[in-house]
């Protein structure tokens, strides 16, 4: 009964709170803002074509008037042509330009900016993770990070392709066996979020979740040191 | 199941077993029907004819069949996935992961690709007057090899031992160290027999459309139907080569001990590589021929010649060769760096420009015309709204720092259902009923085909257009499993309504092809549908060598405008030979060698690849002193010599 | 059906799907190229030029090279019609694969006796497709050479000519693959 209640509030949630577009990090912002742009100049697009669409069929459908008719031939129109080849590629270049900017952004290269950065090991398994703090300490099935630091993660996996995310903080990074690949982040709202393997990864992928709580600074140094 | 039987605990697969039971019942049944019908001489008729509308029918009859079994594991797929911590049956964990690697790889290779070079079998070479495909005996030999991968991976499933590392076969998931068991070499055997059919029927294509057209139609002046067989039966020949070899690495791996895409010595990303460079292509080999016929039907149900022919043609060529510079598109995700990421981004976007040429092209095929709205036509309908939908999240998933967050998402598999769906399968359906007269001189129902389209494209879209807020709301692609807190519970409940819609039109298409042949009603015409192309020039069904008279072509849609100024085409005698059609098993022998070789693959019995292999080798020997062609040449040899 | 053109367009036929097939051919050697150049030199295990004898390749290469020559023997007795060119031609290019294959089962069983096998590594690994393949199309082409010896007395002319003709474009692309394999797989690792 109880999870029945639950239909209507999930249903409420679900409309308006998706986890991709309800960023905690500045990576994820970059993301969903690109998310917004591309929606927004293809929402152009469609809205054209369906605009078209509709008057060509509805003015054009055959009738008890047009029957007999025979359309006149008609083999192009160039400045037609050129416009719906010229405007599309306007259209792309102002997605490609902020794409090509926030692809360079979110992608860990080389040094970190942040001296203070925060290194975790990540390590996938079937069908577990393994994040190691730069002490040594390791946990499992939730992931601890501080608010407002930068986080480099360095991920490897024992066996498989598995795939590292944090929808609410970044987007995917494949975690590759004999490769180390990276990722950075910063989270900037303390808050705990889902966390899952991506890439299908054999019998328990869709198990293979952690969680991951975001912390003050301060609470961070202690959950550390304690553990 | 799981059963305590003295003591000892057994696991049965009930699925298996059930299909089982439903064939030992049906198929007898079957059989059972097809002989009181005296089917049997019709049946192998088709069997060993290389006739080409004949061979398509056996494609498209096959695909049909693999589109229906592929088809119910979508409804178990989305019986398990209706709410979550769900326990459907036996299809959690590996069985879930069986069942939806095989819909993927059926659909694309043994329902998509062949239905549509089934298609193009049947109406490529009556669209551009020649009377049969180039090498007609080549033409079964690739309809075989077709229906015997289909059917080894067909079989997994009965042998409970289907393959489950997806059909993009990801290694090292692939390799037998993660997947051991016979599952996944049926999915390599499978894929490199029906591969190696594909092959041969692009190589027929290509020459048969550039050596066999009819006097005077040059390529300029060709449908673009043909125009999309001839692009797409080039990057045929550029993708499954690469798809072959990344197989037979893979088997290397698998059953020879070899590293190729292992973590330690290779590179797992190697497999990406190779898997994408063909698997990109792939995805325009299925949507350039459903744009062709979609150009066609668009054409001649507004009465109006296509709009832009030249940009058309253009765009198709563009589309090809852009497509085969994308692959890494789909690797955003494995750190191929920002570079790379960024240049495989905008390669990508710069499709969507071509690709939108054609659809203002069809667009404005339609302005000033006279549409009619007949089942085809609806389907060429529904295409384009749907199909710009999948674009434009194409272009959305183009964009490689935001593809991270939809990658392997519900966002990507409602992206691709939109494409494959909106161009292929619906592409597929408007040219079965658009050229069903011309396979079997018979209409289909337009009633019924207006309600199987209505029901389909309703269904899809509640199957496929909540996938997107699924994917946005952090549920990942291929698991079988959710929990309420993830709160896609409604996207996925909608979807799973919507799949059984669709599935419910697919009766609709029994029923129609049923009651449309228990009537015994006259032929349907030649020209039913008031046509503007060569196909509707011959008799339906078309007889075999149609064009002994060859038609002279002098412009674009010779037939509308021969019958707007109410003349026969212009005929010639022909003007070179015709390939030579012959009644043959010899395929169907060469069929059975490479069965018994996949299966000694697949299990690693060496008897068996030894038995195999050289039954398929002494096949090319019997042909060799068989050649349908030698009583012709002795013919020529003592005409030329009086 | 005009008879005086038949065997002529129905060869243009054939001979345009064959170059395309051929093509199909290329690319796959491509890509084996492409794993070869990956997976070479090893991370571990012996250095490819350690495992290559030089004289090995160049006899071979001698043979198989040479071999697209004496074709021509056969080429030319297909345009002149002469059957006994045709025979010396066919007899001695057999000859010629026969023994390039032997000198290549002897390098694979070699490699194989001293435990570098396809296990061992991914150069291994790649080398064994790569080389295996193209030998296995050299193996391919002398059966194809035994038909066509016993077709010659079976067959029309014009179809045993162009069957026959089918077959030299094989067997050059066959060659230039080796010339490939030479200069990509052997010469790097061998001075």
């Amino acid at each position: 009964m109880k999870k029945l209640a639950m239909i209507p509030i999930l249903l409420i949630l679900s409309g308006c709170n998706l986890r991709v577009l309800d960023p905690k990090s500045q990576t994820a912002s970059d993301q969903a803002f690109l998310i917004y742009l591309s929606f927004g100049i293809m929402m152009f697009v469609v809205l054209v074509v369906a605009l078209l669409f509709i008057t060509f069929t509805v003015k054009y459908r055959e009738t008890e008037k047009n029957r007999h008719d025979i359309p006149k031939h008609e083999e192009g129109n160039r400045t037609l042509e050129i416009i719906w080849t010229v405007f599309p590629i306007i259209l792309l270049i102002g997605l490609a330009v902020p794409t090509v900017m926030i692809t360079y952004d979110v992608s860990y290269i080389g040094a970190s900016s942040d001296d203070n950065a925060l290194h975790v090991n990540v390590t996938g398994e079937q069908f577990r993770w393994t994040f190691e703090y730069e002490n040594g300490e390791k946990t499992h099935k939730t992931l601890v990070l501080p608010k407002d630091r930068e986080v480099i993660f360095h991920l490897t996996s024992k066996d498989v392709i598995h795939s590292f995310w944090v929808p609410k903080l970044a987007g995917k990074i494949d975690v590759l066996p004999g490769e180390e690949t990276r990722l950075k982040v910063t989270p900037e709202e303390t808050g705990t979020y889902q966390g899952k393997c991506a890439e299908y990864c054999g019998t328990l992928h869709a198990d293979m979740r952690f969680e991951t709580k975001v912390i003050k600074q301060a609470e961070f140094q202690t959950w550390l040191s304690k553990k | 199941m799981e059963i305590n039987l003295f003591g000892k605990l057994i696991l049965l697969p009930t699925d298996v077993i059930a299909a089982w039971v439903l064939m030992i019942i049906t198929g007898p049944l079957v059989l059972y029907w097809l002989t009181k019908k005296r089917a049997w001489p019709v049946i192998w008729d088709y069997a060993t004819s290389t006739h080409h509308r004949k061979i398509g029918t056996v494609y498209i009859i096959f695909s049909i069949l693999f589109f229906f079994r592929a088809g119910v594991d979508a409804l178990f797929i989305r019986l398990q996935l209706i709410t979550p911590e769900n326990q459907f049956w036996v299809f959690q964990g590996d069985k879930y992961n069986e069942i939806f690697t095989t819909h993927g790889t059926m659909m694309i290779f043994f329902v998509a690709t062949p239905l549509l070079i089934g298609l193009m079998n049947v109406a490529v070479p009556l669209q551009i007057g020649a009377n049969d495909l180039a090498f007609p005996y080549l033409n079964l030999v690739s309809v075989y090899l077709f229906v015997t991968g289909g059917m080894i991976f067909f079989a997994a499933f009965f042998f409970n031992a289907a393959p489950n590392a997806g059909w993009t076969a990801y290694a090292p998931l692939s390799t037998s160290t993660f997947t051991a068991g016979p599952n996944n070499n049926y999915y390599i055997l499978g894929l490199q027999v029906s591969g190696l059919g594909t092959i041969f029927a692009a190589i027929n294509m290509l020459v048969t459309i550039l050596r066999l057209r009819a006097p005077g139609l040059k390529l300029t002046r060709m449908p673009l139907f043909p125009w999309a067989s001839l692009i797409t039966s080039f990057l045929i020949l550029v993708a499954f080569p690469v798809l072959a070899i990344a197989l037979l690495l893979l088997q290397f791996d698998r059953q020879f001990g070899s590293q190729f895409f292992m973590g330690e010595l290779g590179h797992p990303v190697y497999w990406q590589h190779l898997f994408w460079i063909f698997g990109h292509p792939e995805v325009y080999i299925l949507a350039l021929p459903a744009f062709g016929i979609f150009s066609d039907i668009i054409s001649a149900f507004s009465r109006k010649n296509v709009f832009g022919y030249t940009s058309m043609v253009a765009a198709l060529a563009l589309i090809g060769l852009l497509g085969l510079m994308v692959w890494a598109h789909h690797m955003f995700t494995v750190g191929l760096g920002p570079f790379a990421n960024t240049f495989f981004a905008i390669t990508t976007m710069m499709i969507a420009i071509p690709t939108g040429i054609k659809v203002f092209n069809w667009l404005f095929t339609m302005r000033k015309g006279v549409i009619r709205i007949q089942t085809p036509m609806l389907f060429a309908l529904g295409f384009i709204p749907t199909f710009v939908m999948g674009g434009v999240t194409g272009v959305m998933l183009a964009s490689a720092a935001a593809d991270m967050q939809y990658h392997d998402t519900y966002f990507v598999v409602a992206h691709f259902h939109y494409v494959i769906i909106g161009s292929t399968v619906l592409g597929s359906f408007a040219g079965i009923y658009y050229w069903y007269p011309k396979i079997t001189g018979k209409m289909l129902d337009d009633k019924l085909g207006k309600w199987h389209f209505w029901l389909f494209l309703i269904g899809f879209h509640l199957t496929f257009f909540p996938q997107h807020l699924a994917g946005l709301n952090g549920m990942p692609r291929r698991v079988y499993d959710y929990t309420w807190e993830d709160g896609v519970f409604v996207y996925n409940f909608i979807s799973s309504i919507g799949a059984f819609m669709m599935g419910a039109s697919m009766l609709i298409v029994l029923w129609n092809v049923y009651k449309t042949h228990r009537k015994k009603e006259e032929n349907a015409g030649a020209d039913p549908w008031d046509g503007r192309t060569l196909e509707w020039s011959v008799p339906s069904p078309s007889p075999e060598h149609p064009f002994e008279k060859m038609p002279v072509i002098s412009r674009r849609d010779p037939l509308w405008w021969a019958k707007l100024e109410k003349k026969e085409l212009p005929h010639t005698e022909n003007h070179r030979a015709s390939p030579v059609s012959v009644k043959t098993v010899q395929p169907m022998f060469l069929s059975v060698a490479l069965t018994i070789m996949s299966f000694g693959f697949i299990y690693g019995w060496i008897w068996m690849q030894i038995l195999g292999g050289a039954a398929a080798l002494a096949s090319f020997v019997i042909r060799a002193f068989n050649d349908e062609r030698k009583p012709a040449y002795e013919r020529e040899e003592m005409d030329n010599e009086q | 059906m005009s008879s005086k053109t038949m065997s002529k367009d129905l060869y243009g036929d054939k001979r345009m799907g064959f170059f395309i097939y051929l093509f199909v051919e290329a690319i796959m050697f491509s890509t084996l190229f492409a794993t070869y150049i990956i997976y070479t030199p090893p991370q571990m295990g012996l250095y490819p030029g350690e495992l290559f004898k030089l004289h090995t390749v160049v006899l071979a290469s001698v043979f198989l090279l040479s071999s697209s020559g004496t074709l021509m023997i056969a080429e030319k007795g297909l345009d002149r019609k002469n059957a006994r060119m045709i025979l010396t031609g066919l007899l001695i290019t057999f000859t010629f694969g026969a023994t390039f294959m032997y000198f290549e089962v002897d390098e694979f069983y070699k490699f194989i006796s001293e435990g570098h096998t396809v296990a061992k590594n991914n150069f291994l690994a790649s080398y064994f497709v790569l080389v295996g393949l193209h030998a296995s199309h050299v193996l391919f082409g002398l059966g194809w050479m035994i038909v066509l010896l016993i077709q010659r007395k079976l067959l029309p002319f014009n179809l045993f000519a162009e069957k026959h003709r089918i077959f030299n474009y094989y067997w050059h692309f066959v060659d230039i693959i080796w010339v490939l394999i030479v200069i990509i797989v052997y010469t790097p690792y061998l001075f």
